[in-house]
């Protein structure tokens, strides 16, 4: 195994680690919009934690070990159309990544922080963070798409 | 332009595996999450949380897994190849001993759900799931690396 095997195997388990969160964050969205008390919310969110990291790394090192592949690789270049069109999908991902991640947030603060009962319930039955994370999902999938399709190349 | 993005069989085959094994891995981290923090916990409703997660998105993850890498199997004509890499054995000896595993995972949780409460059945089935989550990581990088 050469050093290209050993960046694109860890810049995969990297994507992997995105989409485990991913579909982490999926399950307490859904959950969360059914949930019919402050200590049900509570509950959900003591699993919001193991996402950060996963998302963190997997963001990190997909970009970091993406861009090592595109110059180390003599099949393609950094400036072809589909790495450019990655790149700036991560960009895009990351920024709706923080909108939601600061919605939840907020809505977890005041559901640790004792706020009312039906403001935590109102943020998780709002189609506001809900939406956000489902935009994400579809630029994920968009990422995925353009690095299996890779098209132009 | 369209043909220049026009997808041929073995890459839309691939999409489905990769999207598959995606979800299989989320949902058994997700599982595995779910049932750790409930490990504790005396209601159980963590500890059924992870039984639906693995019931509802690890396993359909895993039947779109296992098809599609039959699909991308045929496509790329590695049945044809004289000398098996052992990336495909490792691709197949973790998707199946893991698919068996799973079904083991759920059919424990299922009757633990059943009798209701966190009971040593729902703990068995996320142990499983934990358990999972080191097997598909060993797999997603064998798919990565394809180490011969």
């Amino acid at each position: 195994m050469g050093f290209y095997d050993w960046m694109l195997s860890l810049h995969i388990l990297a994507a992997f680690a995105i989409a485990a969160a991913l579909v982490l964050y999926t399950v307490l969205v859904v959950v969360g919009r059914r949930a019919d008390t402050l200590d049900r919310t509570r509950l959900l969110f003591r699993l919001a934690p193991v996402g950060g990291p996963l998302i963190a790394v997997g963001m990190g090192l997909t970009l970091l070990l993406g861009i090592v592949l595109a110059i180390d690789s003599d099949e393609f270049q950094l400036w072809d159309a589909w790495v450019m069109a990655a790149i700036l999908l991560w960009a895009l991902f990351a920024e709706v990544g923080r909108r939601t991640g600061v919605y939840y947030t907020e809505t977890q603060k005041l559901a640790e922080g004792g706020g009312a009962e039906a403001e935590v319930l109102g943020r998780l039955r709002a189609s506001t963070g809900a939406r956000l994370h489902y935009a994400g999902l579809v630029i994920f999938l968009l990422l995925l798409l353009d690095m299996i399709f890779k098209p132009g190349a | 332009m369209l043909a220049a993005i026009r997808p041929d069989d073995v890459d839309v085959a691939l999409l489905f595996h990769v999207l598959g094994a995606m979800i299989l891995l989320g949902g058994l981290v997700t599982a595995a999450t779910a049932g750790i923090a409930g490990w504790r916990e005396d209601t159980g409703e963590l500890q059924r949380l992870a039984y639906k997660t693995l019931l509802l998105v690890a396993f359909p993850g895993l039947v779109v897994m296992r098809l599609a890498a039959e699909w991308v199997y045929r496509e790329e004509n590695l049945d044809a190849v004289p000398e098996e890499p052992a990336w495909i054995g490792i691709g197949y000896l973790t998707a199946d001993l893991g698919g068996l595993l799973l079904l083991v995972a759920l059919v424990l949780g299922g009757i633990g759900v059943r009798r209701g409460g966190g009971g040593a059945l729902l703990k068995a089935a996320v142990v499983l799931a934990t358990l999972l989550v080191a097997v598909y990581v060993v797999a997603v990088w064998a798919m990565g690396a394809k180490p011969t």
